[in-house]
């Protein structure tokens, strides 16, 4: 027990550990002197053998006590003379002052006395805190009885007492409904529920006011949107082209599992591991879409594995600090320079997360089309549709009256139509391989030369050709099963010739001239016609959108005159990829020749074959043929093509629904993993399996070494560090601060709890609940620590101006999300859709397109309509690399990497966001609007009534009669500038109310702005 | 019992939290909390400002301010800055296999079979009194050589443009960390009341093929939001949201800003947080920007003379030139870092054609801020710099007839000028194939540690400790270049 006249307290962040000056108070290790040792020793004498100095290191006490390389030892126990650190630490002599002055962390007077203090009692070394399971602490017994309400106040309330100090009174209901409304919901509470609350007589009536909530849908979300920080969710994909994916249905399920109140185990190995669980389903498989939330790149150039290596680093990265809360990365390069992590079990744990069947380049697969648990209603009924449209296809048709029909017509048309040529040779000038496939086409694989030539030849008796066509068709084996074969599904035919060589006499050549390109379709600046301008350098060429796109395309050259030897003709291809884009070359080609008048020619068109047999009389055609014939009517002009049309409708609204969402899977085979030198991926060494560090609990025998196993050790409840992480991070998200103010980091540089036993106690009882969510959120919320007010005055503030011990409530300013969605909410403009797409609210013009507006890889802002502007702000698209100015002016992340703790700032670009922004500014009038129809008769019932949903407070006479002022003065101004008073009214997509008065509202809307602009309505007080 | 020792740990403490805090205390608020200018009281003679680290700065600095003009997209050196007479005979041959020397390439030239070198087709002469030899295409910058530094020896590991500009705006490959517009802020505070410390200019871009930016390049990383750059912009509101909303007016806008300070000062007095206090100063400062924002942008108060310097295109907003008048407006009201990001030099083929527009889009406006900052005594005081995040090969893509060059991290070319470089230099040597360093190497963290140098900041000693590590703009590396400094 500390000496008090000696103590003394530091206000500031040292207040919760006093500092220690002499040498008979008792030093503890981990409080006192592990912090000096890591921050100023262990860069050269801890963890780290790679760059440890002297042989000796000073986090075991083995090598501390026992003999360096200069055969002195360190520490010896209880003699300060003799230790030679306290000799290196005091020295005058430059050379042999430890820490040495390059690093610039030299020892403060103070540390030395620590230092000094703690040899002479006899160098104690303790195990760090967060590295032993938490045992169950005694409860505490304060003097005040009346005080606590559960357990957690009793901690709480003895370390206050400790030092002399009180908690603080309860705050008032309209205060408490106000908090628990938001840091349950992230919403502020209706008039009616705070009526209600303030009212209650039943003793029970907060405790029942916390459960209303935590009942509320919107619980879900609002926990959910404190997990996607986490799990770095954003709508694009990072890195410099951040195009667009859809992992929406993953976050729906978050918000699911938090309304369904998932125990926390059960989420954990659903999220790490759900595709390996045994029969796992469908939902299970897209949790894991946590994993897969991570940024990934498509930049042209990249070398595939350097990123597939960075993908699996941010997996366990994130893991790490998510559940473990050490900062694993540290160890990727070279030990842990702090934490007992050594590279080695870095790459240990690498290997769990190293399975997946990805690649760097486009990284996007393994996917599935998962329906979101909260799918809507009107997804079931195109199901149960659909369902019945597949069984009446089923339903046999006599095809026969109508395929007999229907070759009657084309034979009697003029002959016309496409003859695919079978290539006789096909010649790559770079070394790719080219294959005939069955349907004549030829499909380009092995080799991918920068340039490349391909010369097809093909044979054919036809004369008067007209026009050739060149099927540019897609396959699965092609980049992203695209039309292309660079990386991002492109091609770029330079050019496109023609040779025609007599049969009979080869002598006889002509050299074909078009006149005219047609395609079905051409990229932007890549038309078709530039592939027979005769210009095969530079970027001249035909393309089709590759990236976006991945389509089949056709292009059609038409003869300058009509072409074809008299006995036969062969037909010498040249498709030539010379632009300035390397290994641009056409996939899968597929040729074909036409007699048709040019002015009659189409892409597509009735094949010559098909004609032919169509022309005969039933009877006479093979049986092939009428196969042949039948095959094709049915493809294109089934008589059920109506109903198939309305089936590929609805599959396609399906599809829309259920975008693909990336997930989580293992290889069959695994892949080898190496502990990678300097954390570069070219560089592997050693071979390493999976497994977990030393410093923990081993994995048990019985569970595989896989992620599954990996997500069940994190679960166990012996594990000492996810339960503590865990709750830590609810008290912050309630409190502004964890018990541990690191929530990132419980390793030994970071900083130590405030209140160990609390959170100990937290933990255990977190794991003895079953892990339950909700029930941790009610433990907390119903203390009467939390109850307090934090009106406290300025002295406790400035003594404890991060609220460490406690002896006041929470205060603090909302976060991003929270503040849109409160004045959404209070202007009536909110609309509470649980799940689904996200959305695009307001935001200035051309924030997207000015930073990218590359063709192909940028677009505009589509800003959104109607509903979708007033969704809650977790919907709004999250663009990395430009997130929201809304969220973001307001500390909202930027979602390329996981974020455990968001800033909290204070800046004028938010007051100025809060002032102007559209959305706000027609919240306000929103707001104003409800006033003047629903908020009661006189000026002061209104404006009690808009204040009163905005602060859930009356206003005090002081400020009623500020606003009497404002409203009179601005109804003055309005009145005397009409147009004014209209031009404010007008701010946004809500219709203009024309029943009322254009000036009085535009005052009451002045009064609105000041409303939402007040400290107050952005801060939970 | 008072003691001295604890004394000390006091003194420390509170220095560690008035440096550090990041949470709860804005930054204003902070100063007035601590009776005004504290910090700049602490260091003699240094301007005052609000926030920033106690001990920063280290050591007297040279310069007060940056301009940093980005090219994005990574210009070509070789036809540029590194003049190269060595390529006429090297012209068309084999890049030698020993001079590649085991450097990996991108996915975009890795499948080439030659690689055939292309001297640059653009003549270079020696300028002004220095001698310092700069290409044709550069014919402004030519007139102020003997105030620039040329360094053609600048390396970097990245191959690619997005993990190579991360690098360069944040010294690290990957996103994450703070820019070094955040680092500034974040370490020496702000010089203006009126206007953000760190201010972001985006040139307009032409060239189709240009990559793109993305807000984490000025992003504040790790540390605090409130030190990440502000955009400001050349269409719309230049900061967005500055203009009130219509229907507003200038009148009414500051009698609402009275009242919303009324009302919180009555809270303030009942609660006692000072973030209330802070908040009022928020929306005071809001209130000045809605001024000062528009005055900056207003360039109709220049003269003739100095509009014509900069050339025609100063008065096309956003141009590259009206970007750079704009950085000397913002300098001369105690903007401490401005960067300019110009789009445009990724020159995969046809550098021939490409290459003079992306020089003539930039030279005239770089060449005129030097000229006019030096006219108004701010170039001493000023750090001009100038560059892209990687080089070009002098091998060429594809066709050597209408050669492309691809990436190039081995070796490229900057410029500097101003507070604390010495004028009229050139510095660094590659070989006569333009691919390696032969002298004076600067790697990017040499680079970045030069920059902190010249603003008084021992580069390791701005540190900021974030998940347990006490991180820096130069990790654990970086060498002044003390040749070049004054």
């Amino acid at each position: 027990m500390l000496n008090t006249t000696k103590r003394i307290l530091i206000t500031l962040p040292t207040l919760l550990f006093p500092c220690l000056a002499l040498a008979d108070d008792k030093i503890e290790f981990n409080r006192h002197v592990l912090p000096i040792l890591s921050n100023h020793c262990y860069v050269c004498h801890g963890p780290d053998a790679a760059t440890r100095e002297a042989g000796l290191r000073l986090d075991q006490r083995d090598s501390a006590t026992g003999k360096a390389d200069s055969g002195k030892s360190a520490i010896t126990p209880g003699d300060v003379q003799a230790s030679e650190l306290i000799r290196r630490i005091t020295t005058n002599d430059p050379d042999e002052r430890m820490p040495p002055a390059e690093g610039h962390k030299p020892l403060n007077a103070s540390q030395i006395a620590i230092l000094k203090a703690w040899i002479k009692q006899g160098a104690g070394f303790q195990q760090h805190w967060a590295f032993v399971a938490p045992k169950q602490p005694k409860i505490p017994q304060p003097k005040n009885r009346r005080w606590p309400k559960n357990n957690i106040d009793h901690f709480v309330l003895e370390r206050l007492e400790r030092d002399g100090k009180k908690p603080a009174r309860e705050a008032t209901r309209e205060t408490l409904i106000r908090r628990v409304a938001f840091d349950l919901t992230g919403l502020p509470p209706t008039l009616e529920e705070i009526f209600e609350f303030v009212v209650d007589q039943n003793p029970k009536a907060y405790e029942e006011m916390v459960n209303h909530y935590l009942a509320s849908p919107a619980y879900g979300e609002h926990m959910a949107r404190h997990w996607l920080d986490l799990a770095r969710y954003a709508d694009t994909n990072g890195y410099q082209y951040d195009t667009e994916r859809e992992q929406w249905i993953w976050r729906d399920w978050v918000i699911n599992a938090y309304n369904k109140n998932k125990p926390f185990n059960e989420f954990t190995i659903e999220q790490l591991a759900g595709d390996l669980l045994p029969k796992a389903t469908d939902q299970q498989k897209l949790a894991t879409g946590f994993n897969r939330n991570h940024g990934i790149t498509i930049e042209g150039g990249i070398i595939d594995e350097e990123y597939r290596t960075e993908y699996v680093m941010d997996r366990l990265v994130t893991t790490g600090e998510v559940w473990l809360a050490l900062t694993i990365g540290c160890a990727r390069c070279h030990e842990h320079k702090f934490d007992p992590i050594s590279q080695k079990e870095f790459y240990q744990l690498y290997a769990f997360f190293n399975q997946v069947p990805e690649k760097g380049m486009r990284g996007f697969t393994p996917s599935a089309r998962i329906p979101s648990p909260l799918a809507s209603i009107s997804v079931q009924k195109n199901k149960s549709e659909l369902a019945r449209l597949k069984l009446e296809l089923k339903k046999s048709v006599d095809v026969d009256p109508f395929l007999n029909q229907w070759a009657k017509r084309i034979t009697a048309q003029p002959e016309s139509g496409w003859l695919v040529v079978e290539p006789t040779t096909m010649k790559s000038s770079g070394g790719t391989t080219l294959k005939k496939l069955p349907d004549h086409s030829v499909l380009a694989n092995g080799a991918n030369p920068r340039h490349d030539v391909y010369d097809i030849t093909a044979q054919s008796d036809v004369k008067k050709i007209t026009a050739v066509r060149l099927e540019a068709l897609t396959h699965k084996s092609l980049p992203g099963g695209g039309p292309g074969r660079h990386s991002n599904s492109n091609f770029v035919l330079s050019e496109f010739e023609l040779t025609a060589v007599s049969l009979a006499d080869p002598s006889q050549k002509k050299t074909v001239k078009f006149k005219k390109a047609i395609a079905d379709y051409s990229q932007k600046g890549y038309e078709v016609d530039k592939a027979i301008d005769g210009n095969a350098t530079g970027n001249n060429g035909w393309a089709v959108d590759g990236p976006t796109r991945k389509l089949p395309a056709t292009a059609v050259f038409i003869a300058e005159s009509p072409f074809g030897f008299e006995q036969g003709t062969e037909l010498q291809f040249r498709l030539r990829h010379e632009a300035g884009f390397a290994t641009h070359g056409v996939g899968r080609p597929r040729l074909s020749i036409t007699r048709d008048a040019p002015s009659t020619i189409k892409l597509q068109g009735i094949p010559s074959n098909i004609r032919q047999i169509a022309g005969k009389i039933q009877n006479q055609r093979t049986k092939g043929e009428q196969k042949q014939l039948r095959d094709y009517f049915l493809a294109h002009h089934n008589p059920q093509q109506a109903l198939k049309q309305r089936i590929a409708a609805i599959e396609k609204q399906i599809q829309a629904a259920v975008p693909a969402t990336m997930i989580m899977q293992d290889l069959a085979k695994p892949r080898a993993t190496f502990l990678l030198e300097r954390g570069q991926y070219n560089e592997p060494r050693d071979q390493v399996s999976a497994d977990v560090p030393s410093i923990f609990p081993a994995m048990a025998k019985t569970v595989p070494k896989n992620r599954l196993g990996f997500a069940n050790w994190l679960v166990d409840p012996r594990h000492p560090l996810t339960a503590r992480v865990a709750v830590n991070r609810y008290w912050q998200r309630i409190f502004g601060l964890g018990l541990v103010k690191t929530s990132e980091d419980f390793g030994i540089q970071g900083e130590l709890p405030s209140h160990p036993e609390l959170l100990d106690w937290l933990a255990l009882e977190f794991i003895r609940s079953g892990w339950d969510v909700k029930q941790m959120q009610r433990l907390i919320l119903t203390s009467a620590t939390y109850r307090q007010t934090s009106h406290v005055g300025a002295n406790a503030y400035q003594d404890d101006p991060e609220n460490r011990l406690l002896a006041r409530g929470p205060r603090m300013r909302l976060d991003a999300e929270e503040i849109r969605d409160a004045i959404l909410a209070t202007s009536g403009l909110l609309v509470q859709q649980l799940g689904g797409k996200s959305v695009y609210p307001y935001q200035p013009k051309g924030l997207w397109l000015e930073l990218n507006n590359r063709p192909s890889y940028s677009k505009e802002y589509a800003r959104g309509k109607g509903d979708d502007l007033y969704r809650r702000s977790m919907y709004t698209f999250w663009k990395r690399t430009v997130p929201s100015p809304m969220l973001k002016t307001l500390d909202a992340p930027e979602r390329e990497f996981c974020t455990i703790r968001r800033s909290r700032t204070n800046t004028p670009l938010q007051a100025l966001l809060l002032l102007n922004g559209p959305q706000f500014v027609e919240a306000a009038r929103k707001l104003a609007e409800r006033m003047l129809i629903v908020g009661g008769d006189t000026t002061d019932d209104k404006i009690t009534y808009g204040f009163r949903l905005v602060t859930a407070r009356m206003p005090s006479d002081e400020e009623l009669a500020v606003f009497r002022q404002a409203y009179q003065s601005e109804l003055n101004y309005f009145n005397s500038d009409k147009s004014a008073a209209l031009k404010l009214l007008q701010v946004g997509d809500s219709p203009l109310n024309p029943k009322l008065n254009h000036a009085q509202w535009a005052a009451f809307t002045s009064l609105t702005r000041l409303f939402l602009n007040l400290d107050e309505a952005i801060t939970k007080g | 019992m008072p003691h001295p020792l604890s004394d000390l740990q006091m003194l420390e403490n509170r220095r560690q939290f008035f440096g550090r805090s990041t949470t709860g205390i804005g930054t204003i608020a902070l100063a007035s909390l601590l009776n005004g200018n504290l910090f700049a009281k602490e260091k003699s003679g240094a301007t005052p400002r609000v926030g920033g680290l106690a001990d920063i700065p280290h050591f007297a600095p040279k310069a007060k301010r940056v301009i940093y003009l980005l090219q994005s997209g990574a210009p070509s050196q070789v036809d540029l800055l590194d003049h190269k007479p060595s390529l006429e005979k090297l012209h068309m041959t084999e890049l030698p296999d020993s001079i590649r020397n085991g450097q990996r390439l991108t996915g975009m030239t890795a499948g080439q079979k030659k690689f055939p070198i292309v001297k640059s087709p653009w003549k270079f002469r020696q300028c002004g009194k220095s001698g310092t030899w700069l290409s044709d295409l550069l014919p402004h910058m030519q007139t102020v050589a003997d105030d620039i530094c040329v360094i053609n020896s600048v390396h970097t590991e990245a191959i690619n443009h997005d993990p190579a500009i991360t690098f360069f705006q944040s010294g690290h490959q990957q996103p994450g960390r703070p820019s070094i517009g955040a680092w500034l802020s974040y370490g020496l505070g702000s010089e203006t009341e009126n206007l953000p410390s760190f201010v972001v200019l985006l040139s307009k871009n032409s060239f189709n093929q240009a990559q793109p930016l993305y807000d984490r390049l000025w992003g504040s990383g790790f540390l605090s939001s409130k030190y990440q750059g502000v955009k400001f912009r050349s269409q719309g509101d230049p900061v967005l949201y500055l203009s009130d909303p219509a229907g507003g007016s200038d009148a009414n806008r500051r009698v609402m800003l009275d009242r919303l300070a009324k009302l919180n000062q009555i809270r303030e007095q009942e609660i006692g947080d000072p973030e209330i206090t802070a908040r009022i100063a928020q929306y005071e400062m809001a209130y000045r920007m809605q001024t000062s924002v528009p005055e900056l942008a207003d360039i109709s108060t220049e003269s003739e003379s100095t509009l014509k310097m900069y050339g025609d295109d100063v008065k096309e907003p956003g141009s590259h030139a009206a970007n750079c008048l704009l950085a000397r407006r913002l300098a001369e009201r105690g903007v401490r870092f401005i960067q300019v990001f110009h789009r445009g030099w990724d020159h995969h083929s046809n550098v021939q054609k490409n290459l003079p527009t992306l020089a003539k889009q930039t030279d005239q406006g770089s060449a005129a801020l030097i000229a006019d900052l030096k006219q108004r005594g701010m170039l001493d005081e000023t750090l001009v710099i100038w560059g892209g995040e990687f080089g070009r090969t002098v091998y060429s893509q594809g066709n050597p007839q209408a050669f492309g060059r691809d990436h190039h991290p081995r070796c490229f070319s900057i410029w500097m000028a101003g507070g604390g470089i010495k004028p009229g230099m050139t510095y660094g040597k590659t070989d006569d194939y333009c691919y390696n360093v032969v002298e004076n190497p600067m790697h990017v963290h040499d680079f970045h540690a030069t920059i902190l140098q010249c603003l008084g900041i021992n580069h390791e000693r701005l540190t900021y400790r974030f998940q347990g590590r006490d991180y820096r703009l130069t990790d654990v590396h970086g060498n002044v270049a003390k040749d070049i400094l004054t």
